[in-house]
């Protein structure tokens, strides 16, 4: 049987755009974070921090998160089935598609059009042409899967498969909304309903989008970049019906101490915990895996991209269910502590790992060596240092925030006002702004090193495409 | 007890009871081989 052909051109084509996106979620992230530490570059009503914030996260979630997922599943889809995309036309207009509805979600939301749903603040219009994007996409990668021409099934495809069905039917439950105007709609559901179902999609937009996609490439790229296989393919499917099992109950620990019944409250909290599990199990295949293989931490780049950002996510899979659990979370929720948090997962375990995923996929697509190694490993402790040191201080930051809001005089008065623990924040925000600066460096440096791949990157050696990465 | 409860109560227990086969299934000694082997296949796709 003749190798198949795989289609590469489209996924070069996402490559670049995720980059793109990714630059810009990166650079208004470290603008909005000026910002706090100075009103005065607020510039209003276009340049302010409430239209601009809501762009870093729809830009850092779908323009780069979004963007490498579709090409990182379009290469691995076609690879794992042995079987070309089933449709290059598709592929091509969701691309299209894809660049269109990033640029009328960015001009809308410096409009001020807003619905007010966190991650999910873009109008209407564009809810449809997520929608029609998506399903454009699933069509193509369950369709290509149905074709394959392998049997059985390895677990970065049910991965990728529970990515497309569970960011289907959470999207399109949270968007239900009757439109009043061309811009403008209120969401179907009301009161304690709409924050529960804002929740269940917000965090399970966490595990479809920002969870299920990077496990798929970790997976993927881990071994390939070994040379050696995954620890246990069987523990990876136990880890994977386990973390599906678990997940979708998982939403509303964002709505613990309010008004939303009880019941849902330590029932949140109680799928939260056991989630360590699944999310552990990943974690452990992954240290399992590099059995025998701890010195290529030390010369292979593409492994401690992944290793660190598997390290990562074992830690936000630890320091969430923490945060589920009421009496912590009636500690830190509302602080500085939170944003933390989320950078871990988002600049730490999902950008490490599709970073590593787009270094090994440019020898493949480009048909070049990547052009510096010593940059690649610039990049990797730029973004690493530049992220601990965001997170790290908001941990800071929320601890101390929390416990100036709990603080009480023996009458029972609050020891401090609002605005004084305010300005008990300032130093933390000017060390986050700077943790974000050597974080944005560090992906120039990224952008720099695709870049001189591109121009000036040797033709690579046959041999070197079967393990990438060594230094 | 209200219908809702034991509705509620039946789907939770059928997935958890899904989840046991999917285990038993994954961990059964004559599937060893054939549950591994996607992990040695994907090595050599490109």
């Amino acid at each position: 049987m003749g190798k198949p052909q795989y289609h590469t051109d489209i996924v070069k084509s996402f490559v670049n755009w995720s980059l793109v996106w990714g630059v810009v979620a990166v650079l208004v992230g470290v603008i909005v974070s000026f910002q706090m530490i100075n009103p005065d570059l607020n510039y209003p009503p276009y340049l302010t921090f409430g239209r601009l914030r809501p762009i870093h996260t729809n830009a850092g979630i779908y323009g780069w998160g979004v963007g490498t997922i579709f090409a990182m599943f379009i290469y691995m889809v076609q690879r794992l089935c042995k079987t070309p995309l089933w449709s290059l036309g598709l592929a091509r207009f969701q691309l299209w598609l894809f660049n269109a509805t990033i640029i009328a979600a960015a001009v809308t939301l410096l409009l001020g059009y807003n619905t007010t749903l966190e991650y999910h603040e873009m109008e209407w219009p564009i809810d449809l042409m997520i929608v029609v994007l998506w399903v454009a996409f699933s069509i193509n990668i369950i369709m290509t899967i149905i074709k394959r021409k392998e049997e059985q099934m390895y677990i970065s495809l049910w991965y990728m498969m529970a990515a497309l069905i569970g960011v289907a039917i959470l999207f399109t439950v949270n968007a239900l909304a009757v439109p009043v105007s061309a811009f403008k709609s209120y969401s179907i559901f009301a009161g304690t309903n709409s924050a529960n179902v804002q929740w269940w999609f917000g965090h399970n937009a966490v595990a479809m989008a920002l969870t299920a996609p990077p496990l798929a490439m970790f997976y993927y790229f881990l071994p390939k970049s070994t040379g050696v296989p995954i620890y246990s393919h069987r523990l990876s499917i136990i880890a994977f019906w386990s973390l599906i099992f678990m997940y979708l109950w998982t939403g509303a620990h964002h709505l613990l101490w309010t008004p939303i019944p009880d019941w849902i409250q330590t029932l949140a909290m109680a799928f939260s915990i056991m989630l360590i599990a699944p999310s552990w199990g990943s974690v452990i295949n992954g240290y399992m895996s590099m059995k025998g293989q701890w010195h290529q931490m030390r010369d292979n780049y593409l492994v401690k991209f992944l290793i660190l950002g598997i390290t990562f996510y074992g830690l936000q899979t630890l320091q969430g269910p923490m945060q589920a659990i009421r009496s912590f979370s009636a500690f830190i929720h509302y602080t500085d502590w939170v944003p933390g948090h989320i950078h871990m997962g988002t600049m730490g375990w999902v950008s490490l790992v599709s970073v590593a995923g787009i270094y090994f996929l440019l020898p493949r697509i480009y048909g070049r060596e990547v052009y510096s190694i010593p940059l690649a490993n610039l990049h990797f402790w730029l973004v690493v240092i530049g992220q601990l040191i965001w997170s790290t201080s908001m941990w800071i930051a929320g601890v101390l925030q929390a416990g100036m809001w709990n603080a009480m005089n023996a009458d029972g008065s609050l020891t401090y006002t609002f605005t004084e623990t305010m300005v008990e924040m300032y130093p933390y925000w000017w060390i986050r702004a700077i943790g974000g600066v050597i974080y944005l460096i560090g992906i120039l440096v990224f952008i720099y090193n695709v870049y001189m791949t591109v121009q000036k990157g040797k033709e690579p050696a046959p041999k070197l495409l079967e393990v990438e990465g060594r230094a | 007890m209200d219908m809702a409860s034991i509705l509620y109560l039946a789907v939770t227990f059928g997935l958890f009871v899904v989840f046991v086969l999917i285990v038993r299934n994954t961990y059964r000694r004559r599937n060893k081989d054939a549950k591994e082997a996607p992990k040695y296949r994907m090595m050599d796709d490109d």
